[in-house]
């Protein structure tokens, strides 16, 4: 279609000498005393999103994560606390010596939401979120998940790529660095910003750090489509489709030139697979082939709420790019951009009531029905499903506000889908949901059992950068065993 | 004698313990009798060999700590603690992990505690002095066995050919059956160093001229022209700029600007294009300050740098940490290629770099914190300001006696002759800030106020500021003070106006902001003051113009009124005037000194090591030094903060420094060829890649050390060598062998960098601004929160077309065109660039707008010198490519110009491989 085939220029040019063929003469060595050896991904050039093998036969094949940037309370969604309710408006033991980021701490305070019991299991989540509780019997909760930080950007970065600072990948840059994707014509990463904008942390949260820039995810939603996929709108279909036929045609005479060079040859696959992204992207984004049905159980058409109906366009989305065959499909609810503090995220340091009775909607239609379309079509059996945020909220108010300060003491992330176990609870915080204190887990042991379902071992997938093997783990991580599903 | 002893670091073992050795024991050294000693095979071994071998000996090594032998256990294992103090079993870890009350933690694991008479031999084996002296004395000997610790020295050159680098690069082929290809046509090798070296495209002239006379002189004549091009510098400092992680933004979540960071982005491009000899370059990146260059230092400042302070005191200890080691990491892996930074929060697992070293290096950098610096004015400069001040200064005092004294907020006066009125205005024009305010305006006849409302005065404004203490009647209502004042409501200023009952003959009026004297704000600068008969004619009273200006120093002097002065002395007094009015200008432009991105450097206070790399768990307290087992360069722990830096930047900048023109050589060497000898160009440590070509690496670092480190004249070295020069063309033989091309049987061709596509598109439609230096431009809008919010540009102008090293580096945020081309983030270290090719990449270069109006711009320009589609044709291969179309290539693109369109036409050339590689 676009002049030549990919095989052809393989076969005719290249005297069949795929790159990977050839011999590295010298090849990186190092790696002294590594205590397990590292697995690295084997990449043609030619084809760097090809689908690669596991290091062990996955439960999961894709992932698609909801981040709620800003911190969202776990004690306003999932963390059931009675004796917080009981001891509403008192001072919190020991409560008068902890600094938090904005200073001292006020009383204990309840929820605003009531908890109710959903579901068979009987989990208690609050009414912030009743549509997600209706589907508490699918879902995985940790709730003694601890961060390193109670900064907001280091957090998103936390979470997003195992470190604090900002330049290391994003999960999902490792992830489609080791496994490619089965869909060649769409990216294998997609990172699809809220409606309002981009988190805190903004492109960090699906960076590449020092990994190929290749494996960056690839940003747009459902109403602001990527940057220069279409042909410039005053080139028409036909001369657009002539000019990169001649263009191939410039290429292979010049690489005629230089048979065998697979950089060149890449190159010239990076051209058709732009094509075909050209059509296919606009193809996957457009939603007007959804069912009335479908817009409306996400609340896509709700004109009573846009913000909703938006970020539930983005989560038809990522339903859509899951079941195209994209790797990783990261969503974000909640931005920066257009407010902090808790105005667009949820951030609730002052008002929280009045921020998250915003928020709680936004989220929780949409993303309900998210998972229950995928767990229609059958789409959970391959794909693991994460929802988490940067760290958690304090159980008290803060000090002259009615609002929770940041804490990483211990919040709540839930899985469900591929590999983990449903229903199913991990974790306890204390009384007040303060401190993880039953099954205490960091962000790393959170990463090391997400690479697990994966078919990944984290202590293998390493990327030599100045000095070291780097890890999404860095030198930590202990997979969460009891929440995988017994095979 | 005891106080060297306890610095006498050359006795420190590779692992870091024998500063603790000696600070801690040099007492019970000196109190120890002979006979004591027990011995290590018959008394110690068993011990350690039943309950410690099985995971600390030779086998396993847990933790890299082995007990098998005395010098092992000496060193320690990966923790950094010491594992033995001599002479003091209390600090000793080993002894410690042994007896810990905590299960968890106490040695052997899942055991029984050892026993007492167990813990009791080895407590007297950690006491016995002596013993570990003598084994600190042999470790101090032994040598760095790892290859790029080893001192330079000149290798003998292999063989016979003329030039040094071809000698050992042929060597090293044919040792492989390989040799050196064939000289590359005079294109390729004209556009080559034009890429390489400047960044740039060479003209199709310059190309021509060469092909017409491609001799070893001319060529040499071009690699010196290239070399001396202002284009050199900022493609070198393209490359330097990615090493030191600089960034014009702060990054993490606010990444707000840093208006002045671009100096010493300019710095770096001055230093290359100056040739600096590359020891004084480091010196000055460490510690420019100390050598009248400080805007060098902004290397040490030009990571991210969190701006987001909580009330968390452990927060803010951690963010303190991770800025020392941003520091600390770029110093040792840019200039050393040394990853100390490894070694935070245990013993590099590598390399002979301890916790302690880690820790010794951070009190070296412990003052310096991030900033902008006010530079220091040079001598002119300086000089000219000390003229200017002392002319105006004496121009003031011939100016005094002319004005009357500036307004004051407690009282005013003014007097004039006597004059009938019925109205008195007072209006205001500026303001010392906010709306103006006037406790009270009297205006006297004689001795008496005829001014109070009491008497029927009527007092009217042109705006009244609402407030219940501040009204129009207290204008005139004989209290005095702020609170019964009047203000206007205007920040412009305003009038107030006063009405008496009949005239009046007035001669004094008296104003103040607060007559009480509390409140020193709202004073009206710049009024008149005049009075009517009828409220319609007015005549002048009064006016701040023949007062002094407010405040000193004011460059904006006020309109002065000489009209009360004798006309003679009025006329010497408005000249003297006009020229205070040019002097307080010119004082004025240099008002401002200049400020860089350098950091400020405060004297720190004392660095300890921290355990496991936590800010809360500190050791002992460590004193700058160099990593001990490289050097024994040392400085006693309250040294002078740039002393310190001083002292490591003469270090590093030592010829005797076997790290330092190796690992410069090698990235010159990957500047030239797209990967270094060593391809881990900032690890020369034991986990880095030994070089493909030793003995080369090390004769060139001697040439760089022996040339007074000059770059140029090594890369004028690699520019002439045949290898440098042979062509890129590929064989199928040698790609079998060597698919890398890593020995060099080819040049190996490579994509330009994001910069060099971006650059040479601008050459190639004629568009390019080549200022140099100076403020960069922007490739975002930028939305102006807390936050910063970066949004890509849509339309670009000629302000865009600067090269892009000057385009404003916004960490965590690419070009939105550009940037996938493998631009790093700024955040981290870049040693060198990923290669990747990526779909996103083409969509970028063949849709966007800014490679559309290229391709348009160079349709222009097309169009401009060519008459003939064939001669367009012709025109755009010589511009983008540097050389003539076949017939099968014009052809094929008049068919395609004819179908389509020569926009077309030039967005396909644009876009194309010949285009965006080296060859």
């Amino acid at each position: 279609m676009f002049g030549i085939h990919r095989r052809q220029f393989f076969g005719s040019t290249a005297s069949g000498l795929g790159s990977i063929a050839l011999a590295s003469l010298l090849q990186q060595q190092g790696l002294l005393g590594q205590e397990v050896e590292p697995i690295r991904p084997t990449i043609d050039p030619g084809q760097p999103f090809a689908a690669r093998p596991t290091h062990f036969p996955a439960a999961a094949k894709n992932v698609l994560m909801i981040f709620c940037s800003g911190a969202c309370s776990q004690l306003d969604t999932f963390d059931y606390k009675p004796e917080l309710i009981k001891r509403h408006g008192q001072p919190m033991p020991g409560g008068e010596n902890i600094v938090t980021f904005q200073g001292a701490q006020g009383n204990l305070t309840k929820s605003p939401w009531t908890f109710r019991p959903r579901g068979q299991s009987g989990k208690m989540v609050s009414d912030l979120v009743p549509k997600l509780g209706e589907l508490a019997d699918e879902m995985c909760f940790i709730h003694s998940l601890t961060g390193k930080t109670n900064t907001h950007g280091p957090g998103e970065n936390y979470m997003s790529t195992g470190f604090t600072l900002d330049g290391f990948p994003s999960m999902g840059a490792w992830v489609t660095w080791a496994l490619g994707t089965e869909n060649q014509n769409l990216p294998a990463y997609v990172a699809i910003p809220d409606p309002r904008g981009t988190p805190q942390s903004s492109v960090n949260n699906w960076g590449p750090g020092f990994l190929p820039a290749a494996y960056q995810g690839t940003d747009f939603n459902a109403n602001q489509p990527l940057r220069n996929l279409n042909r410039p709108a005053s080139i028409s279909a036909d001369t657009d489709r002539k000019t990169r036929a001649f263009l191939q045609q410039l290429n292979q005479q010049h690489l005629e030139k230089y048979p065998g060079d697979s950089e060149l040859a890449a190159r010239i696959s990076s051209y058709e697979l732009a094509a075909r992204m050209q059509l296919s992207v606009p193809d996957v984004s457009d939603l007007s082939t959804e069912t009335k049905q479908t817009l409306a159980m996400y609340g896509a058409d709700d004109p009573q709420n846009s913000l909703k109906a938006a970020f539930a366009r983005n989560c038809i989305l990522g339903r859509r790019l899951i079941e195209k065959g994209v790797r990783f499909v990261q969503i974000f609810n909640g931005a920066y951009q257009t407010g902090g503090e808790g105005v667009s995220n949820w951030d609730g340091h002052k008002a929280l009531e009045q921020q998250y009775s915003k928020h709680g909607p936004v989220l929780d239609q949409p993303a309900a029905a998210l998972l229950k379309d995928m767990k229609q079509r059958g789409l959970l059996k391959d794909t693991l499903v994460v929802w988490c945020t940067e760290f958690g909220r304090m159980p008290t108010f803060q000090a002259g506000a009615s609002g929770r300060d940041h804490n990483p003491e211990g919040f709540t992330a839930w899985l469900a889908g591929a590999g983990v176990q449903a229903p199913f609870t991990f974790g306890a915080t204390d009384e007040f949901g303060y401190k993880a204190v039953e099954n205490v887990v960091t962000v790393h042991d959170f990463h090391a059992t997400l690479l697990h379902l994966l078919g990944l071992n984290h202590l293998q997938l390493t990327y030599y950068h100045n000095g070291l093997e780097r890890r999404l783990t860095d030198v930590h991580g202990h997979i969460i065993h009891d929440i995988l599903k017994q095979s | 004698m005891l106080a060297r002893m306890i610095h006498h670091r050359c006795l420190r073992s590779s692992h870091g313990n024998f500063i603790v050795f000696f600070s801690a024991c040099w007492l019970s050294f000196f109190d120890w009798a002979p006979g004591q000693s027990i011995d290590f095979d018959k008394d110690v071994r068993p011990v350690l060999e039943q309950h410690c071998w099985d995971c600390h000996g030779p086998d396993l090594a847990e933790a890299n700590l082995r007990l098998d032998s005395e010098p092992l256990a000496f060193q320690g294992g990966d923790s950094g603690e010491p594992a033995i103090v001599a002479g003091d079993p209390s600090r000793s870890y080993l002894l410690a992990r042994i007896q810990h009350a905590d299960p968890s933690q106490r040695m052997p694991p899942d055991s029984d505690p050892l026993a007492a008479a167990d813990i009791e031999i080895l407590q007297q084996w950690v006491d016995d002095v002596p013993r570990w002296q003598a084994i600190a004395d042999n470790a101090s000997t032994a040598t760095l066995e790892h290859w790029s610790f080893q001192p330079l020295t000149r290798p003998e050159r292999p063989g016979k050919a003329v030039h040094p680098i071809d000698d050992f690069i042929q060597h090293r082929l044919e040792q492989d059956g390989l040799a050196l290809g064939p000289i590359a046509s005079p294109t390729d090798r004209i556009r080559r160093l034009a890429l390489v070296v400047e960044g740039l495209p060479p003209t199709y002239e310059a190309i021509q001229s060469f092909a017409a006379d491609p001799s070893e002189t001319v060529w040499l004549e071009r690699v010196e022209a290239a070399l001396q091009s202002e284009h050199y510098g900022e493609r070198m400092a393209a490359h330097w700029l990615d090493l030191v992680r600089f960034g014009e933004t702060h990054g993490f979540e606010t990444n707000r600007e840093r208006p002045h960071a671009w100096r010493y982005r300019d710095w770096v491009v001055d230093a290359f294009n100056q040739d600096l000899p590359y020891d004084e370059f480091v010196r000055r990146q460490i510690a420019g300050d100390a050598l009248d260059d400080p805007v060098a230092t902004g290397f040490l400042v030009a990571g991210p740098y969190d701006l987001v302070k909580g009330q968390d005191e452990l927060l803010g200890l951690t963010q303190r940490q991770d800025e020392l080691a941003d520091i600390l990491n770029t110093t040792g892996t840019a200039f050393l290629g040394l990853t100390i930074g490894c070694a935070r929060c245990h013993n590099h697992k590598f390399d002979p770099i301890s916790q302690s070293d880690y820790y010794a290096m951070q009190a070296i950098f412990a003052g310096v914190q991030h900033g902008d610096q006010t530079l220091p004015l040079p001598p002119t400069e300086k000089q000219r300001r000390q003229e200017l001040d002392r002319a105006i200064e004496e121009l003031w005092v011939q100016l005094r006696p002319f004005f009357r004294p500036a307004v004051a907020f407690a009282l005013n006066e003014e007097e004039f002759s006597p004059t009938d009125v019925r109205f008195v205005r007072m209006t205001i024009e500026r303001c010392t800030g906010g709306e103006p305010c006037i406790d009270e305006l009297e205006v006297f006849s004689g001795q008496q106020n005829v001014a109070l409302s009491q008497t029927g005065t009527k007092a009217t404004s042109g705006g009244d500021f609402q407030h219940p203490l501040h009204r129009l009647v207290h204008i005139n209502d004989g209290q005095y003070g702020n609170a019964q004042s009047w203000i206007a409501a205007q920040a412009s200023g305003g009038w107030v106006q006063l009405e008496f009952p009949e005239i009046q003959t007035i001669n004094r009026i008296t104003w103040a902001r607060d007559r009480t004297g509390q409140f020193q704000d709202r004073l009206a600068i710049d009024y008149r003051l005049e009075g009517s008969i009828n409220g319609t004619d007015w005549l002048p009273l009064a006016t701040s113009k023949d007062r002094l200006p407010f405040a000193s120093g004011d460059s904006e002097l006020p309109e002065f009124d000489f009209s009360n002065v004798d006309p003679t002395l009025a006329s010497e007094g408005q000249k003297q005037l006009d020229s205070l009015r040019r002097k307080l200008q010119q004082r004025q432009q240099l008002a401002t000194p200049p400020q860089a991105y350098a950091g400020n450097f405060n004297e720190p206070g004392p660095t300890y090591r921290l355990y496991r790399g936590e800010p809360t768990a500190p050791r002992e307290q460590v004193a700058p030094a160099a990593v001990a087992s490289l050097s024994d360069w040392q400085l006693e722990p309250d040294s002078p903060e740039q002393q310190r830096r001083l002292g490591l930047a003469n270090w590093i900048a030592s010829s005797d420094n076997p790290l330092t023109a190796r690992v410069m050589v090698n990235r010159l060497w990957q500047y030239h060829f797209g990967t270094g000898m060593v391809d881990t160009a900032s690890d020369f440590g034991a986990n880095g890649t030994p070089p493909s070509h030793p003995e080369l690496l090390d004769w060139l670092a001697c040439e760089l050390i022996e040339n007074g480190w000059s770059i140029k004249h090594l890369q004028r070295l690699i520019l002439t060598s045949l290898t440098w020069q042979q062509s890129g063309l590929p064989n199928s033989q040698a790609l079998q062998k060597d698919s890398d091309s890593r020995l060099l049987w080819r040049f190996p061709p490579r994509r330009l960098s994001a910069e060099g596509i971006r650059d040479c598109m601008l050459v190639a439609t004629n568009v390019l601004d080549r200022t140099a230096g100076g403020p960069g431009f922007s490739a975002f809008q930028v939305e102006e929160e807390n936050v910063r919010h970066y949004h890509p540009k849509e339309d670009f102008g000629p302000e865009d077309w600067r090269r892009m090293i000057y385009m404003t580096k916004v960490r965590q945020e690419r070009d939105a065109v550009f940037g996938v081309f493998d631009c790093p983030d700024f955040n981290q270290v870049v040693p060198k660039r990923s290669r990747s090719t990526t779909p996103l990449q083409a969509l970028n270069l063949f849709n966007s707008r800014f490679v559309l109006q290229q391709a348009e711009l160079l349709n222009q320009r097309l169009d401009q010198t060519a008459q003939t589609p064939s001669a367009k044709i012709q025109q755009a291969y010589r511009l983008c490519y540097g050389r003539e179309p076949s017939e099968s290539e014009l052809e094929a693109s008049l068919t395609f110009v004819q179908q389509t369109d020569w926009v077309q036409f030039a967005r396909a050339i644009l876009n194309s491989n010949e285009f965006v590689f080296i060859p």
